[in-house]
């Protein structure tokens, strides 16, 4: 089915979607293993636009509430990098014991390749639990990625997370989407 | 009659841990049974949010006619809106008729609200205008003492926004007392003052408001361990040791804060929070005096709570030490109250009207990558505070009776000297050096006479013997 509804447009063909959804999940077994460090330096662009932009309730017809030019958080390679070398210290409370994440990764759709890069669409809930706690905390939302081709394989270039929550159910966002 | 006596065990707790706060916070104890506990919590509802003044929003937030967000007074939903005439109302979210909710989003521009319900409509001042088939229904019925219930009152200083619930509190100027001087030091340095750069991030945290409010009354001493890991990467750019210089402030009861100062003009900076230039060159004494120029010139960090639970944060921070030096960034904070040793922290970032768009993105992306919920220091923040409500609910506290302790700068403890010598130019119980605890003695001394005031009586808003030693610090010490 590829009808052009998608907010993508056309999407690409199988073969680019194959290799777009292993790249993905290859990213989430980096992440959920404790590997940031090898998912930033092998699989993030040096020039990254991180964002997680911050959302309200809003009347229904007037959008989703997105408020432009408003985030939770927005990082570049440099400040993820930072914060990885914060979180490799050995003094940074926050995840230290390590949250346990689980990223599951669904309704992966990949749009028609241009100039080297191409847009990705997927959903993300991420599973997240703390010390001895039974609860977890859930994140769920959309990903609106952009891979850009780099030797055999992409670089991520962009990452914008569309939470599905006004408020924040967590008490930090000290984790990676 | 179980009831019964389970509601007067409950007073009695409450009784009794008040109690030890009003004995032992002159000596630096605090029960940590007031944390986290849901018989404490009620009474805090009542007794602090129900009769202080609270923050609900900045003026910038809502800049056009029929502009409004819904914020909260305690728990409470109250609308804020813009009226055709510049005026701000603070109106109870709840239909006169039958008390249903009238704002549907959380922001917005509108004409008025309608109750989903049956219909009841007001305007953006809050005044009943209508409700359907209205003559069929109510005819002659009096419309003008039905509009949606105002807060009791409503003021703003500095652009923020206030509320009150209850009549017998003093006027907004009084309450905030000399907290204003250092209110006006940090907004008010130039006379175009500050605006919002987004609307507020919103979460949940597992711990007591109180945590946020002692924080941010002066807590500079955690710095050097629990924002360790912020200070090394270089988020921060100075050092601890060298951060504990400066003074600790109790500007009014209630009412404390703090500043990273330094001493003279060979000590480090950065100057001015570590604006840049570009702004700090646009500083002057429009709005302020010369005195509070000079103390912002050679000031750090500023941080400081507004009782009960409006906190404020200027200092000099980076997303990335290898590419941007640290610039000033300003953060305001509310820790909403949302059921026992539970809080929905507020968090705006603001920036100076004056700045450059460049700048303005700056400031807002130094203050995402530090105080958001997401930041190098923000992370680490919540972490302590959520076993802290733990261990206040904890019947381990309850039956040793645990008290936290708040000793440092007691006399004869630690380093911290009062200023008596009129070196210091602003008002208030002033302490030089950081290493000090008063600043959150003044917090819970406050805290335990708003808790245990009678209905008709509002507790002392000035300190009973002016730029002297707290008098109860001073007996504490006989």
């Amino acid at each position: 089915m590829n009808n052009g509804l998608s907010g993508l447009g056309a999407l690409a063909g199988p073969s680019l979607r194959d290799k777009v959804s292993d790249w993905l999940l290859i990213e989430a077994e980096l992440l959920d293993d404790q590997r940031e460090r090898e998912w930033l330096e092998k699989l993030v662009s040096k020039d990254i636009v991180y964002q997680v932009p911050l959302r309200q309730t809003v009347g229904r017809g007037v959008g989703k509430g997105f408020v432009e030019g408003a985030y939770h958080l927005v990082e570049s390679w440099g400040s993820l990098n930072s914060k990885l070398a914060q979180a490799e210290t050995g003094h940074s409370w926050a995840e230290d014991p390590q949250s346990r994440t689980r990223h599951f990764i669904t309704n992966v759709r990949v749009g028609q390749p241009r100039d080297g890069r191409v847009e990705v669409r997927s959903n993300l809930l991420l599973y997240r639990t703390r010390q001895d706690e039974a609860a977890p905390q859930i994140f769920s939302g959309e990903r609106h990625d952009v891979l850009e081709e780099a030797g055999d394989g992409f670089l991520l270039a962009r990452r914008v997370v569309y939470l599905d929550t006004t408020a924040i159910a967590s008490h930090n966002l000290a984790i990676i989407f | 009659m179980a009831n019964t006596n389970t509601v007067s065990q409950k007073s009695e707790e409450v009784e009794s841990l008040l109690q030890r706060l009003h004995e032992g916070v002159d000596h630096g104890r605090v029960p940590v049974g007031l944390y986290g506990n849901p018989a404490v919590y009620e009474q805090e509802l009542r007794q602090v949010f129900g009769r202080c003044w609270v923050f609900l929003a900045h003026e910038s937030e809502i800049p056009k006619a029929g502009d409004y967000v819904v914020r909260k007074i305690g728990e409470d939903d109250f609308i804020v809106t813009r009226d055709q005439e510049g005026g701000i109302n603070v109106l109870f979210d709840a239909c006169r008729h039958r008390g249903v909710k009238v704002a549907r989003a959380s922001a917005g521009n509108t004409k008025g609200f309608v109750c989903p319900y049956h219909g009841w409509t007001y305007d953006i001042k809050g005044r009943l205008t209508g409700a359907p088939l209205w003559k069929s229904a109510y005819g002659e019925m009096e419309k003008s003492d039905k509009g949606l219930l105002p807060a009791t009152q409503v003021d703003s200083y500095q652009g923020l926004i206030f509320a009150t619930l209850d009549d017998k509190t003093p006027p907004l100027k009084e309450y905030l007392g000399d907290m204003a001087w250092y209110l006006d030091l940090v907004f008010g340095l130039n006379e175009h003052g500050v605006e919002v750069l987004a609307p507020p991030q919103r979460f949940v945290i597992e711990a007591d408001w109180k945590s946020g409010a002692d924080n941010f009354s002066g807590d500079d001493y955690h710095l050097g361990t629990l924002h360790r890991s912020a200070i090394d990467i270089g988020a921060f750019p100075v050092p601890f040791a060298e951060n504990m210089k400066g003074y600790h402030i109790q500007a009014s009861p209630g009412h404390s804060l703090s500043f990273s100062m330094a001493g003279s003009e060979e000590e480090p900076g950065p100057r001015f929070f570590g604006f840049p230039e570009e702004l700090s060159s646009t500083f002057d004494t429009s709005r302020i005096s010369q005195h509070q120029l000079d103390a912002a010139r050679m000031s750090r960090v500023f941080v400081g709570n507004v009782f009960p639970n409006f906190s404020i944060l200027l200092l000099p921070t980076t997303d990335d030490a290898s590419k941007h030096p640290a610039t000033g960034m300003l953060t305001i904070r509310c820790w909403q109250p949302k059921g026992p040793g539970k809080i929905e922290a507020w968090n705006w970032f603001l920036g100076y009207k004056n700045m450059t768009p460049e700048l303005k993105q700056r400031t807002y992306a130094s203050g995402l990558a530090t105080f958001s919920m997401g930041g190098t220091f923000e992370i680490d923040d919540t972490e302590p505070w959520i076993t802290i409500a733990r261990t206040g609910r904890s019947v381990a506290g309850e039956k040793l009776q645990m008290d936290m302790n708040y000793e440092m700068g007691l006399p004869g403890i630690g380093i911290a000297t009062q200023i008596k010598d009129g070196s210091w130019p602003g008002p208030g119980i002033v302490y030089k050096s950081r290493f000090e605890e008063g600043v959150q003695r003044n917090l819970f001394r406050f805290y335990g006479a708003m808790m245990s005031a009678p209905k008709d009586q509002f507790p002392a808003l000035r300190f009973e013997t002016e730029g002297s030693d707290a008098p109860a610090e001073a007996q504490a010490q006989a």
